[in-house]
């Protein structure tokens, strides 16, 4: 199903024969645009809550825990029944905040999103002398679009995605790239020196780290043989009750590599912590969102919880089978096709949530690099490892060509829109899983310990502060 | 504004910043213009005076017991220890005469050890949380602070304050330990240590943290010394000196207090006087204080019905003496979380100070501060601030 010719026909609904431009426009917003945001925003809040409440955990306090509908419930009262004496509200009032489900509400926190919206909106709009008019206005819009646009080619259930894209992992990276002129845009037109500098920091980091991201990209689609996310979703199906082990992730200790690469070259591209130099450093207050108050802001929070989870949300698809379920998925597939969508669109909600919580746990444990380490970082450690990876994935993948016929090698290489399964390597039998498996692992715990090694022994008055452990 | 700092010393390429006084870096009201070569400080003048209150002045208008209540607020965050300097120079003062002379009672100098003691375990907690938030590790540090309302709700019960205490008083302590003192602070220290080896896994041996701190803002014993660097900033350089041991006042000759040193303990990339160093020399510190609670509490005498009983009071009769002091010029220093706390106390024989001059440390290290970031990285400013542990009340008074 696409939603191709529902566009169509509202574009033709809308200016009543031949669609004009407008009315194109129009109707691409009101299909794609519109339903798309409707789906990710209340991710993005969901994003919001589940980090105060984790970061609380961490930090043992309740968090958000106060804001309830009473205020809601006490205006609709008092405005829908004036006819109703002050006591008799005040009693409906009494009786509507004592139902179960609202101190729930209120301990979760979720009135904490709609408090936070409203005052966000309320702020006054505070835009700098010194800053250049629209580059500033336009900055957070464009940190949205690049946040939002991927959402599009990810595959929710077997038929429900928003854009049928062939390309769809190289669209995906190509397109969450437009907010990286979001962040020039944002230092620069601040009109701010620190702001200038966050956003010349941000900037980047956020190109450099586009290259981990797009070799770990290119390692999956290397192995699959197709850049259409469906393609990656089906290659990953293995026609067994454990459905885990046809992951991509489970496929090779090469792309376990790339998979733990992507997630934290991804974590870069959102500038969390432990990359958020550009924006928490304290001399810069908020590097490139020093001047930003209100809704503009919100915006770029917006748009960074969103960013998140597009990582979440590639992560999934790439490497953890997209919105198949880890186990049984081949009696998922036998549903009817209305509840399998629906346990599907589940299946990746949860997995996108999984990715969120550690992201977020890792931001509340850890302290931040500086800004010539994360560049070391990604140019001497990710993009050589990622490197490494592709090439191993290339040996990997070579073998069979060798050792085996070649009729049973179209089935292993294989890839085909739909259900085919793919058939992991079993047939390369034990020498294969050796070579395959075992050679690159001894490797990575000779690197492990030769780093270790290098690093030198831990200092005994820190032994004995950690506890002599 | 100091010539220093007029816009003709800015270089082609550079570029001035300001940060502060409105500092995101919870270290109070300071400013420091910064210079820049892109990411690369060329120049950096701290400017104080923005906190300023004139205490030394006021110093010169109240009574000698009046003015404990301000000692609190040349340094809040280490109150115990600021009203103990200035009380322990005002004794020194009335012990220069036999006739003024004023024995502290053997109690109230064992509860002035435990309560200055609790006090710089909760100064430290401050400071290695406030370099630890700001580079990023959020969580460390409240659990540092929540690890500081044990300390606070122990001299809640003791004097009913949380931050500026006015507890102790020339000639002792204001008030006897509450009833469960003792059990109360033993509870709390063995909690606290559990807490605090918590504490050193989650940031101390983080790989990021050490790659962070090694080998920036590294001082040499000698520049150390030089500069006037005092407490741990001193110690962290190598430089082995602590008035607790070496100027003994109070009851701690008695305990014997030991002394870490910076010995470059981030291993192959550290150097001895680098962030990470002054660092680990305050989280050990703070194991020493715990070891110095615990004797103290050992020693305490039972107490006794009078409150100036020499051995079991908590507070000598000071009020005569005070009216007419003897004359003279006293110096006494003693060791402060943040270094040594100096006071000159100058007496013409009446009630009131002729002169109160307090030497704080953090005003000392200020001036290191251009040397020092010479050639560091921007973000590398926040660390270093942070290891200094500067607070503003001290530089500016």
């Amino acid at each position: 199903m696409t939603l191709g010719p529902a566009v169509d026909a509202l574009a033709v609904w809308l200016s009543g024969g031949d669609p004009a431009w407008w009315a194109i426009g129009l109707a691409a917003a009101a299909v794609w645009a519109l339903p798309l945001m409707a789906v990710v925003l209340p991710i993005a809040a969901l994003g919001q809550i589940i980090e105060r409440k984790v970061a609380a955990a961490m930090q043992r306090r309740l968090g958000p825990n106060s804001v309830g509908l009473d205020g809601v419930v006490r205006l609709v009262v008092r405005l829908s029944l004036p006819f109703v004496s002050r006591a008799g509200q005040d009693r409906l009032i009494g009786r509507i905040s004592s139902l179960p489900g609202m101190s729930l509400f209120r301990t979760l926190g979720l009135g904490q999103l709609a408090a936070d919206g409203v005052k966000m909106l309320g702020k006054e709009d505070i835009i700098p002398a010194g800053a250049d008019g629209w580059v500033f206005r336009l900055a957070p819009y464009l940190a949205l679009t690049g946040a939002f646009l991927p959402f599009a080619a990810i595959p929710f259930a077997q038929n429900v995605v928003a854009l049928e894209v062939p390309v769809g992992a190289l669209y995906a990276i190509a397109v969450s790239g437009i907010s990286v002129m979001a962040l020039l845009m944002a230092g620069w037109g601040s009109g701010n020196k620190f702001s200038m500098l966050g956003g010349m920091r941000a900037v980047a980091q956020v190109v450099s780290y586009e290259i981990p991201v797009g070799l770990a990209i290119a390692g999956v689609v290397l192995w699959c043989g197709t850049m259409d996310l469906h393609g990656i979703v089906a290659h990953q199906y293995n026609g067994s009750w454990a459905s885990f082990l046809g992951w991509n992730i489970f496929q090779s200790p090469f792309l376990l590599l790339l998979a733990c690469v992507l997630f934290f070259a991804g974590l870069a591209e959102c500038q969390r912590t432990p990359f958020d130099m550009a924006e928490a450093e304290s001399e810069l207050v908020s590097g490139f969102n020093t001047e930003y108050s209100g809704m503009r802001w919100g915006m770029f929070a917006m748009a960074e919880y969103s960013e998140m989870i597009l990582v979440g949300a590639i992560l999934s698809t790439l490497f953890l089978g997209g919105y198949q379920s880890p186990i049984f998925e081949n009696v998922i597939v036998a549903l009817p096709v209305w509840l399998e969508t629906l346990i599907h669109v589940g299946i990746l909600l949860a997995k996108f949530t999984t990715v969120l919580v550690i992201m977020v746990w890792i931001r509340w444990t850890l302290p931040r690099f500086r800004v010539d380490q994360v560049m070391r970082l990604c140019w001497l450690t990710l993009v050589p490892l990622c490197l490494f990876a592709l090439f191993g994935l290339a040996l990997t993948m070579l073998i069979p060509s060798l050792v085996m016929p070649a009729d049973a090698q179209a089935t292993i290489l294989g890839v085909a829109y739909g259900r085919l399964p793919a058939m992991p390597h079993l047939a390369l039998g034990l020498v294969g899983h050796a070579l395959v498996w075992i050679v690159p692992l001894a490797l990575g715990f000779l690197l492990v310990i030769a780093a270790r090694r290098k690093h030198g022994r831990q200092h005994p008055a820190l032994t004995q502060l950690t506890g002599g452990a | 504004m100091s010539p220093d700092l007029a816009i003709e010393t800015l270089g082609g390429e550079r570029m001035r910043l300001n940060m502060g006084p409105h500092h995101p870096a919870t270290h109070g009201v300071l400013r420091l213009v910064v210079d820049t070569d892109g990411e690369v400080v060329a120049n950096c003048a701290p400017d104080h005076g923005y906190l300023h209150r004139a205490i030394e002045k006021i110093g010169e208008c109240v009574e000698w017991p009046m003015f404990v209540p301000y000692t609190d607020r040349v340094d809040y965050v280490c109150a115990m220890n600021a009203n103990l300097a200035y009380c322990v120079a005002v004794e020194k003062l009335l012990n220069s005469d036999p006739a003024t002379k004023v024995i502290v009672p053997m109690r109230a100098e064992c509860i002035r050890v435990i309560v200055a003691e609790l006090n710089r375990i909760s100064s430290h907690l401050v400071a290695v949380g406030a370099m630890a938030m700001d580079l990023g590790g959020y969580t460390p540090f409240l659990h540092a602070i929540a690890q500081r309302e044990g300390v606070n709700d122990i001299f809640e019960k003791l004097c009913g304050q949380r931050l500026t205490y006015n507890y102790i008083t020339i000639g002792g302590v204001g008030f006897d330990l509450h009833a469960n003192a003792a059990a109360e602070t033993e509870a709390f220290l063995a909690q606290f240590e559990k807490e605090m080896i918590r504490f050193n896994q989650l940031i101390t041996t983080n790989t990021i943290f050490q790659n962070r701190c090694a080998g920036v803002a590294v001082i040499s014993a000698a520049d150390a010394v030089a500069y006037g660097l005092v407490g741990p900033n001193l110690r962290g350089s190598g430089v082995d000196w602590d008035i607790r041991r070496d100027e003994p006042y109070g009851i701690y000759g008695q305990l014997g207090v030991r002394v870490p040193l910076g010995q470059a303990f981030a291993g192959r990339a550290g150097r001895v006087g680098d962030c990470y160093d002054r660092f680990v020399v305050r989280l050990l510190e703070i194991n020493e204080s715990v070891r110095l609670v615990r004797a103290a509490i050992k020693l305490l005498p039972p107490a006794a019905g009078k409150a100036n009983d020499p051995v079991g009071g908590f507070q000598a009769d000071v009020a005569k003496q005070l009216r007419k002091p003897p004359k003279g010029e006293i110096r006494v220093r003693t060791e402060a979380p943040r270094g040594e706390m100096g006071y000159v106390i100058v007496s013409d024989g009446s009630k009131v100070p002729y002169r109160v001059r307090v030497r704080t440390g953090s005003f000392t290290a200020c001036s290191i501060f251009n040397t020092v970031m010479k050639g560091i990285f921007l973000a590398d400013v926040v660390t270093v601030i942070g290891s200094f542990d500067i607070v503003v009340p001290e530089i500016d008074r």
